[in-house]
């Protein structure tokens, strides 16, 4: 084989891998080798979705959804750059906060539910910090990190320049630590995705999740598994996206 | 890549507060400063009891071995470093920091990887609160004169290295300082575009009136630049003997040749080869 047909045959393998993957899966469970009602077939779930997304409740899960870990995601990623900087930059930050964020840090936010539910309730506002606490020590970490690694020399330059003190840490020792804080923050998207998870679960009246969790209270596997689908599907468009824009956030590469 | 030094911008300049100066007036007073590093492992002093001063419009070269403590007097000077004794006082006054008064080119380029060229280069001035018009007027002089008009908004990364020192070169100059830091500038340049740079900033330097300390440890470099050469001892630095150039301007590289030259690069290469011996032996037993 040459390299070319190789290269043909891999791809025409990985098109029909998903496919293949559904059919097999449509096969075994509509042959009652395993309980149909616990693993509907593929055709069971798809239908379960469209009616998830006809009845137009899709529309409502899925906002409020997106808008607990955007409103997460947004506040731990500010926060986090601005301490991150801080700590990074300046030694007496850094002798005092260090210890408590990484003390604070190894903690699974999960874990964090029931006193969340006790300090907020079943308020969105206790969702969303969920979703921050989760975002900010990753972000933190890596703006921190990434604010030690600037060239000492340019900021030097910066100093000769006449650059007030203001600029330097707005200006020279972000952008120089911005490549590894767009690192912090893509991975900061799929823990946001986690957290989420547990937010809804924790309790909640509308969302992707909660929509999950009902229906598994109902034994509707085929909702269960359309739910699951749904969750896959909005994190990897949010990983991709944010893997486009941070591309372009970098943009002198 | 030659470098047509353009009258108009040069003009521009007229009015720096340091035009005005007199050609005899200590611009750059260092006197007895000693420069201390503390780490772990003790204290190392990297400058000894140095005195020198640098008139107006002068150029001026630091000639010594490597690890003399050069960097750290020209960033003592620069505001980087403070003595730890004596002082340093640029136009009488004591130097406490960094400022655009004194334009410093590093030993490497250290140009802002984010910005174009002609950002790096308006930098400063943006900084200095310059009007808008003025910032382009400032950059666009620059950039033609380091020859680069064709890659004004080229990022640092896509420049070769002779490149990005001119960059930094004329980011220095844009804030029209009356002193210029230079630290190993051409260091880590190839032998044809050094002889060109080096021809390069004389010619800017006479024109720009700016008072230049240059370190190197190329001894024909520094006889071939300066007024004076200052020759410095091993670690911990030290002044060991001043050196008065007096060679004709505008100088060429065929001054190379001549044997007034030769006779100074005599006397420079007797002190220097004494003193790298030193620091090698020093090195090895750190
Ligand atoms: N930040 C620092 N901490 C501790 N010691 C330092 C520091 N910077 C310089 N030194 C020491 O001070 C001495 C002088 O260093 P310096 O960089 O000024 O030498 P130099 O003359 O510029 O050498 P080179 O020609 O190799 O650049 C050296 O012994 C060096 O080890
Ligand atoms: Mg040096």
């Amino acid at each position: 084989m040459t390299e070319g047909q190789r290269g043909r045959l891999y791809t025409t393998v990985a098109i029909l891998s998903v496919p293949i993957f559904l059919v097999m899966w449509e096969i075994v469970s509509r042959s009652h080798i395993v309980n149909a009602v616990l693993f509907p077939p593929p055709t069971v779930v798809a239908v379960a979705l469209w009616e998830w997304i006809e009845s137009g409740q899709f529309a409502v899960d899925l906002l409020a959804s997106v808008a607990r870990v955007a409103a997460g995601f947004v506040l731990g990623s500010i926060a986090g750059i601005v301490f991150g900087i801080l700590t990074g930059q300046f030694p007496l930050f850094s002798a005092f906060l260090g210890p408590i964020f990484h003390l604070l840090r190894p903690i699974p936010p999960i874990a964090f539910v029931p006193i969340v539910i006790l300090w907020f309730g079943l308020s969105e506002s206790g969702k969303i910090f969920l979703v921050f606490w989760g975002v900010f020590f990753t972000v933190w970490l890596s703006a921190h990190l990434g604010v030690q690694k600037v060239d000492r020399g340019l900021i030097r330059a910066a100093q000769m320049l006449g650059t007030p003190r203001r600029r330097l840490l707005g200006e020279i020792i972000f952008l120089g630590a911005l490549p590894y804080i767009v690192v912090g923050l893509r991975t900061a998207v799929s823990i946001s995705f986690y957290t989420l998870v547990a937010a809804e679960l924790a309790g909640a009246f509308s969302g992707i999740v909660y929509r999950i969790e009902i229906a598994q209270q109902n034994m509707q596997t085929g909702q269960v598994l359309g739910g699951l689908v749904a969750l896959g599907l909005i994190s990897f468009l949010a990983d991709r996206g944010f893997a486009a824009v941070s591309q372009r956030a970098v943009w002198w590469r | 890549m030659t470098l047509q030094p353009k009258n108009e911008f040069a003009g521009s300049l007229g009015g720096t507060p340091t035009e005005q100066l007199s050609a005899k007036a200590v611009e750059i007073d260092v006197s007895d400063v000693s420069i201390v590093f503390n780490s772990r492992k003790g204290s190392v002093v990297a400058v000894d009891r140095v005195s020198f001063q640098v008139r107006h419009g002068e150029f001026v070269c630091l000639l010594g071995p490597s690890g003399c403590g050069k960097s750290t007097l020209l960033n003592a000077i620069a505001g980087f470093e403070r003595p730890y004794d004596g002082e340093v006082r640029v136009l009488g006054k004591a130097v406490t920091a960094p400022g655009p008064d004194r334009g410093m080119v590093f030993q490497q380029p250290l140009l802002f990887p984010w910005k174009s060229v002609r950002s790096n280069i308006a930098h400063g001035p943006v900084m200095l609160g310059k009007s808008r018009a003025e910032v382009a007027k400032i950059a666009d002089g620059l950039i033609d004169m380091i020859g680069l008009t064709r890659f004004a908004d080229a990022y640092p990364h896509t420049l070769s290295g002779g490149m990005q020192q001119r960059v930094s070169i004329a980011r220095a100059l844009a804030n029209r300082p009356g002193i210029l830091l230079m630290d190993e500038p051409f260091g880590a340049l190839d032998a044809q575009t050094r002889i060109i740079m080096q021809e390069n900033l004389l010619r800017l330097w006479s024109e720009f009136g700016t008072t230049i300390v240059f370190v190197t440890h190329d001894i024909e470099e520094a006889i071939y630049l300066a007024d004076r050469v200052l020759v410095m001892s091993a670690s911990p630095g030290q002044i060991l003997r001043t050196i008065d150039v007096g060679l004709p301007r505008p100088r060429s590289p065929g001054l190379l040749l001549e044997p007034e030259f030769t006779l100074l690069k005599g006397e420079c290469f007797a002190l220097i080869k004494q003193q790298s011996q030193l620091a090698f032996e020093q090195m090895g037993a750190r």
